[in-house]
């Protein structure tokens, strides 16, 4: 230990530090200023960014020590007089916050950039600029364009057209449809915002994880008697305590906490030492003894889904003697005769890597027990699945377990599954009788993975000369890893999502998914159909070309209609997608500018079809899929409870935007508790795009119930027609003003004698589908529709591709708040520039090489292109006010555009994400001659 | 019980190399980035004491004596381009350090820790965990080399993207230890050694560099990387084109040190960049495959060539 003295935020301190302790744990744990966030512990995502002497630093590499006699400025201090400085401002006000765990380091940096900028070189200049002095500080939400923005505008002291934005809420109740910022964003910008790594409690203990080396390896013995020597161990759980399998899926109930007899992949967690510090847990996990017998593994799909022999299968499932963990075949229509019809045919064959979420929010989680049973803090995204699975792995009734979700540092599918750390600490908690907490490396949240599923198919379409669709006929494998997650209903997804949004009568799929001995994959943005979409898309514009026709007018041939039937018995609703490709096609230049491209540069496009929300639960029960309750008090103020689950999407912010416009009052008047099993009502939480939709409708049927007291209660009181009430601008009145009441005197005639008043709203959805087998299967009460447009240019020496310009429409039904939605499709389509361009998980004997933020490569502000998000509304019947999801459809056109647009460069056709550069050079050069 | 560890922050050289002849147990200097950090949270350095140099103010020098500029160790990489002395005579330089990692990071970064930064390899910059599954390869005291399946040598490429075009512009570095200061060309500190890179005695610092001015000459800088930003170098390419028509081209991230090409700008070039292609001993320690880093370097030298007029 070392003495310190600097001055953090003005104040003086005078610390005893360890001597290599880094500033960011000083800051976080001694002096409590958790604002400064660690995403990557090594310097490669910024998020830890602070002042130090008045310089960007970024704090997770910086010796405290170094820091001495140092003046440190963190987020908690940019805001002066309670009033946000006006750069954090401009955050706020452009909508650059989603998640928000990358703001303060990206606050931090940019404060540090804009005394150095450039302005007298015109915008373009100056947006490079902030690209490049950004460009350390990754952000998974956003696509930095809005950051980018709102930077721009700092500088520029331009201000948001007035008209766009509504900063102080309660000036106004016109609520759907204008865009805000969330409810949250300020508390987000000062780093006032508590993530489950924020929230500490006294007398934690700190639990690490000792993790399995082998991928395939039976468990002979494992000694924890020195380990638990070492002082200020306090217990060391392993896999035998816990043995009751979970899982997110009722039909794969197959991981347990720890690995009991065996291990399936190198990674899974063996033993759990909880300690005083998370220096002794991980001294103590070294000194634990485990004697493995390594047997067989399986790291590919070819080696799973063949006959294994004598081995040992990776579980114990099926009659099968192989890995097959999942196969399922739907057939609609007659592929013989679509094959018959058809003048050309094509098969191709397509791989994908798996990729990660890459959120920059680790996986953390504080658990206790007390006399109410179980509590956890932990970053999910399905609270409610969350409390199953504890209330069945405790062996507790499900009235013992509470879990609450914090803020939450994106998730995209990611924290959508109950986890092992989740368990873990619940189980030594109750043990101890103590909290005990656990926060995942980047290394550990990429063993954790549940990304997408590495993939390979062969897809056969058949079309005639025409261009009409006549047949499509899939056959795809998916690498499940060692459990099950989400992976049956990825395996479902990969087929039946292709049936939109193209006519087609002949089409069938056979699928299957494998376990293999690497960390597990599951649901990821877009989920399922991400893949498989881009084979279809890629494909479609190999036709286009063969038949020669333009590939948007193919396409806009093809399309469903709205108010049809797919071949496999989903309903469609609305529909935009030609209102969506014309958009793009409008907005790119496309029937000017394609063809006519200067050398190496390329126009792509793809479309792309998403599920608003899964019909059905994923444990089969007859509660509604969401509920909402509503609690209107004598101080006017209505407070909304929901169990969905914030997770930087914005949909706590949705959920009042509705609730205010239902009963005509502003925004200020709403309060939002959402994502705590004790206190909320069942919500199945964030998946499958579905709270929106979902969610949204509860809080909307709720706002009904809740203005229909209030009607009935003035009808009675004052003996006026209903129907002539009108809830506007914070009153309640009749045409004529004869009545004409505040919000509050109205909210006084509801409570006489009666006090607050609650009211509870629910969203079923509509019995769907067919009855046969697998019917299940991407059903949803909505679907979303969408295109993509992309310009690339392709390096014709190097191979390189550099996406250059993205133009996107992407049909919401209805924005409700279309800074939120415009955030989402930003978002979409950075992540998939990654996925097309830059990111894999790489595995070297199925130990996963990439496992960090300098390997694993999301695209920096520099690599992701200009965005030009468009948002189509069509107004789905059954949305609540007409709105759909706009989180995840919009991958799917983004990444074959990509594609497809390096075809239109350099006549290369992908059939393997991500693109590489090398395989580019190849074919550039096979084509030709060289 | 946990290793008790320690941390000066030297005030002078003196003292910075004091302290590290009077260490009893392992030591490490410690510069601005810090890539040592990283390694340390990774278990690959496991030095009880840090010598933090930070703190000494007679490193931060750039001046101009006669033809030659003498930059000081702990310059940082972000501040080069404020120096209107290097800015005017070493562009190449100021893109050099432009191209290293991020800009917070080249906020802190120095050109010593740069000219100094540990060789990489994917199958080395990996966490202790990691490591003992994969099992230890010949720079974490194993027995192989994971990347080449070899029982040889290491061949951790070599990653400083300033080095690469300082080694180019002919610069020298000043050396001190306890008792000496000597002058050396920056190359002949790279031993091709992936495990042990340098052959700088471990109590030695580097106090400056020196780049010689000779109007007329021209570098160019490339890197091969996957983003634009954050990435170290899959490949460095810098050529200086001398004013009496010599071209001096150094290839970084190829090999476990820069790889350099004497050459006339009259030479067949073709010849040449088939040289330089050739020359380094590329193993697939990286994101690229060996195939393609090799030939890039091609690529790169025919566009630096074609820059400098000569292609």
């Amino acid at each position: 230990m070392k003495q310190i003295s600097f001055k953090v935020n003005g104040r003086q301190y005078d610390l005893l530090v360890n001597s290599h302790e880094m500033l960011s744990t000083v800051l976080r744990e001694r002096i409590g200023l958790t604002g400064t966030k660690i995403g990557c512990e090594q310097g490669s995502c910024g998020a830890c960014t602070v002042l130090v002497n008045n310089e960007a630093v970024l704090s997770c590499i910086t010796p405290a020590l170094r820091c001495e006699n140092a003046d440190i400025i963190t987020i908690e201090a940019l805001a002066k007089d309670g009033e946000l400085h006006r750069l954090q401002k401009k955050f706020v006000e452009k909508g650059a916050i989603q998640c928000g765990f990358c703001t303060p380091g990206m606050v931090m940096t940019a404060i540090s950039l804009t005394p150095t900028l450039d302005l007298n070189n015109g915008k373009e200049s100056l947006i490079h600029q902030i690209k490049e002095g950004i460009s350390g500080n990754l952000c998974r939400c956003t696509g930095y364009k809005k950051v980018i923005d709102a930077v721009a505008e700092y500088v520029l002291e331009t201000n948001t057209d007035p008209d766009s934005i509504i900063i102080n809420p309660s000036d106004e109740t016109k609520s759907v449809g204008v865009s805000r910022p969330y409810i949250e964003a300020e508390k987000k910008v000062r780093g006032a915002a508590d993530y489950a790594n924020d929230i500490v409690m006294k007398n934690t203990l700190h639990c690490k994880f000792l993790r399995s080396i082998y991928p395939h390896a039976k468990i002979e013995s494992i000694d924890t008697t020195e380990a638990l020597k070492l002082e200020g161990v306090h217990y060391i759980a392993t896999g035998k305590e816990l043995p009751i399998t979970f899982g997110i899926l009722t039909v794969s109930q197959d991981e347990t906490a720890m690995a009991v007899d065996k291990v399936r992949y190198v990674g899974e967690i063996v033993a759990a030492v909880a300690a005083d510090t998370e220096d002794i847990a991980s001294e103590a996990c070294k000194l634990i003894k485990v004697n493995y017998i390594p047997i067989k593994e399986y790291l590919s799909i070819d080696d799973s889904i063949n006959d294994i022999g004598d081995n040992e299968r990776i579980h114990n499932q099926g009659k099968f003697n192989n890995n097959v963990h999942k196969k399922a075949e739907l057939r609609f229509g007659d592929q013989q005769q679509g094959l018959q019809e058809a003048d050309i045919t094509t098969k191709m064959s397509f791989e994908f890597l798996g990729i990660n979420h890459g959120f920059t929010e680790p996986h953390a989680a504080t658990a206790y027990w007390d006399e109410n049973g179980l509590t956890i803090t932990t970053a999910t995204q399905v609270p409610h699945y969350l409390h199953r699975a504890l209330a069945k792995v405790m062996e507790v009734p499900l009235n013992r377990v509470r879990v609450i979700k914090p803020y939450l540092g994106g998730g995209f599918g990611g924290k959508s599954d109950p986890f092992p750390h989740e368990m873990i600490v619940s189980h030594i908690a109750r043990k101890t009788g103590r909290p005990v907490s656990v926060r995942l490396t980047r290394e550990e949240v990429f063993l954790t993975n549940h990304g997408r599923h590495p993939s390979k198919m062969t897809v056969e379409m058949g079309i005639t000369k025409e261009g009409v669709f006549k047949v499509l006929d899939a056959d795809i494998a998916i690498d499940g890893g060692a459990y099950g997650s989400f992976g049956v209903v990825t395996s479902y997804y990969n087929g039946v999502l292709l049936q939109a949004p193209y006519k087609l009568n002949n089409f069938g799929f056979r699928t299957y998914r494998v376990y293999t001995n690497k960390p597990q994959c599951g649901a990821m943005r877009g989920h399922g159909a991400v893949n498989s979409r881009f084979a279809v898309e890629s494909m479609i514009d190999d036709l286009a070309n063969t038949i020669n026709i333009d590939p948007c007018e193919l396409r806009l041939m093809n399309f469903l209609d709205s108010n049809t039937q797919t071949v496999g018995q989903y309903r469609i609703t609305s529909n935009g997608s030609r209102e969506a490709l014309l958009k793009v096609m409008e907005e790119s230049d496309w029937k000017n500018r394609i063809g006519k491209l200067k050398e190496g540069h390329g126009l792509g496009v793809a479309c792309g079809f998403f599920i608003s929300g899964s019909a059905l639960p994923i444990i089969w029960n007859e509660l509604p899929q969401s509920v909402v309750h509503l609690k209107l008090d004598f101080d006017g103020r209505v407070l909304i409870t929901s169990g969905s689950s914030d997770i930087g999407q914005g949909s706590d912010t949705m959920l009042a935007i509705i609730v205010a416009e239902v009963l005509g009052i502003g925004m200020d008047k709403i309060f939002v508790l959402a994502a705590d099993t004790l206190l909320t009502p069942v919500d199945f939480g964030s998946y499958s795009s579905r709270v929106t939709f979902m969610a949204g409708n509860a809080a909307k049927d709720a706002a009904l119930k809740l203005k229909q007291e209030i009607v009935d209660s003035i009808v009675k009181l004052k003996g006026i027609n209903a129907e002539e009430l009108n809830f506007t601008n914070n009153r309640i009145f009749t045409n004529d003003k004869q009545l004409d009441l505040s919000w509050i005197e109205a909210v006084d005639i509801l409570m006489v004698k009666r006090g607050a008043v609650s009211v509870s709203g629910k969203y079923i959805s509509p019995k769907l589908g067919g009855d046969f087998k697998g019917a299940g299967a991407g059903l949803s009460p909505s679907y979303t529709f969408g295109a993509c447009i992309v310009e690339v240019k392709v390096d014709t020496e190097t191979g390189q591709v550099k996406v250059i310009d993205v133009w996107g429409a992407h049909d919401c039904g209805k924005a409700l708040n279309p800074m939120a939605v415009e955030g989402q499709l930003e978002g979409s389509w950075h992540m998939g520039v990654g996925q097309a361009i830059s990111e894999q998980m790489k595995y070297y004997k199925g130990l996963l090489l990439n496992n960090n933020f300098l390997d694993y490569k999301i695209p920096t502000a520099l690599d992701t292109p200009d965005i030009h998000a468009h948002i189509i509304e069509t107004i789905d019947p059954e949305g609540p006010f007409g709105a759909k999801e706009a989180g995840e459809g919009a991958i799917h056109p983004v990444i074959p555009a990509i594609a497809n647009a390096v075809y239109n460069a350099v006549g290369v056709r992908i059939t393997k994400l991500p693109i590489s550069a090398e395989d580019v050079l190849t074919q550039i050069k096979e084509n030709k001659g060289i | 019980m946990i290793a008790e560890q320690s941390y000066i922050k030297a005030k002078t050289i003196e003292q910075a190399i004091k302290e590290a002849y009077l260490t009893q147990g392992s030591f490490r200097f410690l510069a601005g980035g810090t890539d040592v950090i990283v390694n340390k949270f990774q278990g690959n350095e496991t030095s009880q004491l840090l010598i933090d140099l930070t703190g000494i103010d007679a490193l931060k020098h750039v001046v101009v004596i006669e033809s030659q500029i003498e930059i000081g160790s702990l310059v940082k990489l972000d501040d080069l381009k404020k120096h209107k002395s290097i800015a005017d005579n070493f562009p190449a330089l100021v893109d050099a350090a432009h191209a290293v990692a991020s800009p917070v990071i080249r906020k802190t970064a120095t050109i010593g820790g740069n000219i100094l930064c540990d060789n990489r390899c994917i199958y080395y910059n990996q966490t202790e965990w990691w490591r003992k599954a994969a099992g230890y390869c010949f720079k974490c005291n194993g027995d192989i080399c994971i990347a080449t399946g070899g029982k040889n040598n290491c061949l951790a490429k070599f990653v400083s993207d300033t080095a690469t075009v300082l080694i180019s512009m002919n610069a020298c570095i000043e050396v001190v230890d306890n008792d000496k200061t000597s002058v050396i060309p920056i190359e002949t500190i790279y031993t091709g050694d992936g495990i042990h890179p340098n052959n700088l005695d471990r109590t030695s610092l580097i106090t400056a560099i020196i780049i010689p001015i000779n109007k007329g000459d021209k570098t160019i800088f490339k890197k091969l990387r996957q983003r634009e930003s954050i990435d170290f170098g899959s490949l460095m390419t810098a050529v200086t084109l001398r004013n009496n028509g010599s071209l001096k081209i150094v290839l970084g991230a190829v090999d476990a040190k820069p790889i350099i090409i004497e050459a006339k700008a009259n030479d067949k070039l073709d010849e040449v960049i088939a040289e330089a292609v050739k020359k380094p001993k590329t193993i697939n320690n990286d994101i690229f495959s060996r195939k393609y880093r090799k030939e890039m370097i091609g690529v790169y030298l025919k566009r630096s060539f074609q820059e400098l007029g000569l292609m």
